[in-house]
């Protein structure tokens, strides 16, 4: 219902400011909303796949991580070291072997630092923080603070008139058909099978003989490996340095939180929502900056509107 | 025989000798940090004791909307950052003095309490801590965009009125260096008892009958509001108390270091409060307190000093390289409560790991096992893990 009556709101108001514009005004406006509608679909397609594995791990094991933003970061740097300053292989297994090596991070990760403390949320939620600020200094140390570049492709297309790197278009290939593989690997396999068991009630699914051990590290492990594959892509089009993973971290709570804490529906339909509110502000205010504030911002509205986000589970009573 | 008379000497030594009242503890402390300074220890050893006196009202006010009314925020750093904005802002751009910018500070920490309390009470758990997350980030980039002569930019306000300008002693007839010594002494004492004061507020406030309401509201939401209680006047009321003493913190730390900057409202300085409140021990005010002296003390001085030992033995055993780059680098491989290295991370992880119920709270707990007789008292203490069990009986 509030849905349907934002959507009119938008469109009227879209309508009428169209109505009363000027002809120069109407093509310029025209050029800007074909960026808007192509640089938004691209960063929301990546951006999902970082939030879907913040909120894979908090939908099975109840864990709040923190460090996701850092194994992002890590999975770019672990690329630079695997293609450029250690091995210089090719893009392709370098990828690979990155995000192999940071998905065994995440397991070493959830059985050092989470598993000790799993049954306290808040506890969790401190030690994946210190976690991350640990990564991050074992990376300062590494490999230094300063930026380092990320290369996977070159050149550019032209579509509608609008200028797209090859790497964005491969970040939002790739990153979409991995959300279509995580989605089948739920629903149709054994394991995913176990995991919306897990999700359900932890009890009853220790009584069917899961191990949910065993199944929250592999949790962790595919979250750790979305996060690092969400790292490269990204950082291809951007830039990476050790202290990049707070603006990523804060996204993928507002996706997360927009679409519902454990849902993936709603992480994806949350990540194009940001993506989108993000190149409005660039687009039409032209202030960079005010990026992430716009998404937090969009965040903590929806959240007004409905405590659980769009597709969580009902809270209990309230108010 | 003498084994039975050694248990019952040690039997009445420990209930009888041991059984330290919580009161005489504070005593102690009281009149420890009062005669410190007697031992004229150096200045940079105050000023870090102050510095961490401001942290320990911090970490109080987090504890207590944690402790008390079990509300999670992970953006403490909002409140710190808008006390120490409003006064820093006030002096800078109307030249008010300092006595009347601080109260204004913390009156709009109260507001902005509100203001960010009213929408949160429909969140609840991590969405709550999500959302309190996300609101020192958008005021971060707000005052990092606008011009700089609002607020600074960048490098923050600057050139802030400090307590007890050096001119007071230097016009007393002090040398240029005993008064800088005596400005860091009487700005030791002003944030010490401070500290006190606000400590001792919140703990009445605390185990008072509201800190009881608080609490019941902690345990069970829905009985006690079916028991009458207005819920939501509540909780929006620790909201108010945390933030009046986090934006009090904000305010003295501005006016300690001569700048609100920047780095008041960061991700590390929600952090802050986290760490010591975690390490003292959750739902009590004097936990935090203590952590944050240990604190200190574990991060300035033993750290740095196991890490220089360290080092040596590094370069003896002939890893030369790394025990030079340890050495040179000493403060970014520990880093302090304020600004976190990676082995002061490792050893807090190990810490939080260890004693999950936090150091003070454990020590207080086995001087109270102790002795039978109080063994009733203060049972409240226990009521937030308690919670956490009842959440998932495996």
């Amino acid at each position: 219902m509030i849905a349907v009556v934002a959507i009119v709101i938008v469109v009227a108001v879209v309508l009428t400011w169209w109505y009363y514009l000027s002809p120069a005004g109407r093509v310029d406006a025209f050029a800007k909303i074909k960026r808007f509608t192509i640089y938004g679909l691209l960063s929301g397609g990546v951006y999902a796949l970082l939030a879907l594995g913040f909120t894979l791990i908090y939908g099975v094991a109840d864990v709040v991580n923190m460090a996701h933003g850092a194994l992002y970061m890590l999975g770019a740097y672990m690329f630079y070291a695997f293609s450029w300053k250690y091995f210089q292989l090719d893009p392709l297994p370098a990828v690979i072997l990155a995000v192999i090596l940071v998905a065994f991070i995440g397991m070493i990760t959830y059985r050092l630092f989470i598993h000790p403390v799993i049954e306290d949320i808040v506890a969790v939620m401190v030690v994946t923080l210190g976690a991350a600020l640990i990564f991050q200094q074992l990376v300062i140390l590494n490999f230094t603070g300063s930026n380092i570049p990320i290369v996977l492709l070159t050149g550019s297309e032209d579509i509608l008139g609008v200028s797209v790197t090859y790497q964005q278009i491969l970040a939002f290939v790739v990153s979409l058909s991995l959300i279509a593989i995580l989605w089948l690997f739920i629903r149709k396999s054994k394991i995913g099978g176990a995991m919306r068991a897990v999700a359900q009630d932890r009890e009853a699914a220790m009584l069917m003989g899961i191990n949910t051990e065993r199944l929250y590290m592999l949790t962790m492990a595919i979250s750790a490996l979305f996060a690092a594959l969400a790292g490269i892509l990204i950082a291809s089009y951007t830039v990476a340095n050790p202290r990049m993973w707070t603006s990523p971290l804060a996204m993928s709570f507002a996706i997360v939180i927009l679409g519902g804490l454990g849902s993936i529906k709603g992480s994806l339909i949350g990540a194009f929502i940001i993506g989108y509110a993000e190149k409005f502000v660039t687009i039409w205010t032209g202030m960079s900056y005010l990026e992430g504030a716009a998404s937090l911002a969009v965040m903590v509205l929806i959240l007004l509107l409905r405590p659980a986000g769009l597709f969580g589970k009902r809270l209990e009573v309230e108010r | 025989m003498v084994l039975s008379y050694f248990r019952r000497t040690y039997s009445i030594f420990t209930s009888k000798v041991l059984d330290v009242p919580p009161r005489l503890l504070v005593l102690l402390f009281f009149l420890l940090f009062m005669f410190f300074p007697l031992t004229r220890p150096g200045a940079d050893l105050l000023g870090k004791l102050t510095q961490y006196s401001i942290l320990a009202i911090f970490a109080a006010s987090w504890d207590f909307l944690i402790g008390r009314s079990g509300q999670l925020s992970l953006g403490h750093a909002l409140f710190f950052g808008v006390g120490a904005y409003t006064s820093g802002a006030l002096c800078y751009h109307f030249g008010l003095p300092l006595w009347a910018t601080i109260p204004m500070g913390v009156l709009l920490c109260i507001l902005v309490a509100f203001l960010v309390g009213f929408p949160c009470l429909r969140v609840k758990g991590p969405y709550l801590a999500l959302v309190t997350l996300a609101f020192p980030i958008i005021l971060l980039t707000v005052f990092l965009g606008l011009p700089a002569k609002y607020f600074g930019g960048e490098n923050g306000i600057t050139g802030l009125p400090v307590f007890f300008p050096i001119e007071f002693f230097t016009e007393r007839g002090f040398g240029w260096k005993e008064a800088i010594y005596q400005q860091t002494l009487a700005q030791y004492y002003l944030m010490f008892l401070l500290l006190f004061i606000s400590s001792y507020i919140l703990y009445r406030i605390a185990y008072s009958k509201t800190g009881i309401v608080l609490v019941s509201i902690l345990d069970d939401e829905v009985a006690s509001k079916a028991s009458g209680i207005n819920t939501t006047k509540y909780k929006l009321m620790a909201f108010a108390i945390s933030g009046l003493f986090g934006g009090l913190a904000g305010c003295l730390y501005a006016h300690w270091i001569g700048v609100a900057g920047l780095s008041t409202l960061m991700l590390t300085q929600s952090f802050v409060p986290i760490i010591i409140t975690f390490l003292g021990g959750i739902g009590t005010i004097y936990g935090p307190i203590a952590a944050a002296y240990i604190l200190m003390f574990l991060g300035e001085f033993v750290l740095p000093d196991a890490v220089e030992g360290l080092a040596g033995l590094m370069t003896n055993i002939g890893l030369v390289s790394l025990g030079h780059n340890l050495k040179s680098n000493i403060t970014s491989w520990t880093g302090s409560a304020t600004s976190p290295g990676l082995i002061f991370m490792i050893v807090i992880i190990i810490l939080i790991i260890k004693w999950p119920t936090g150091i003070a709270r454990s020590v207080v707990d086995k001087l109270e096992d102790l002795s039978e007789e109080r063994e009733l008292e203060e049972r409240g203490k226990r009521i937030w893990k308690r919670e956490k069990k009842k959440k998932s009986p495996s």
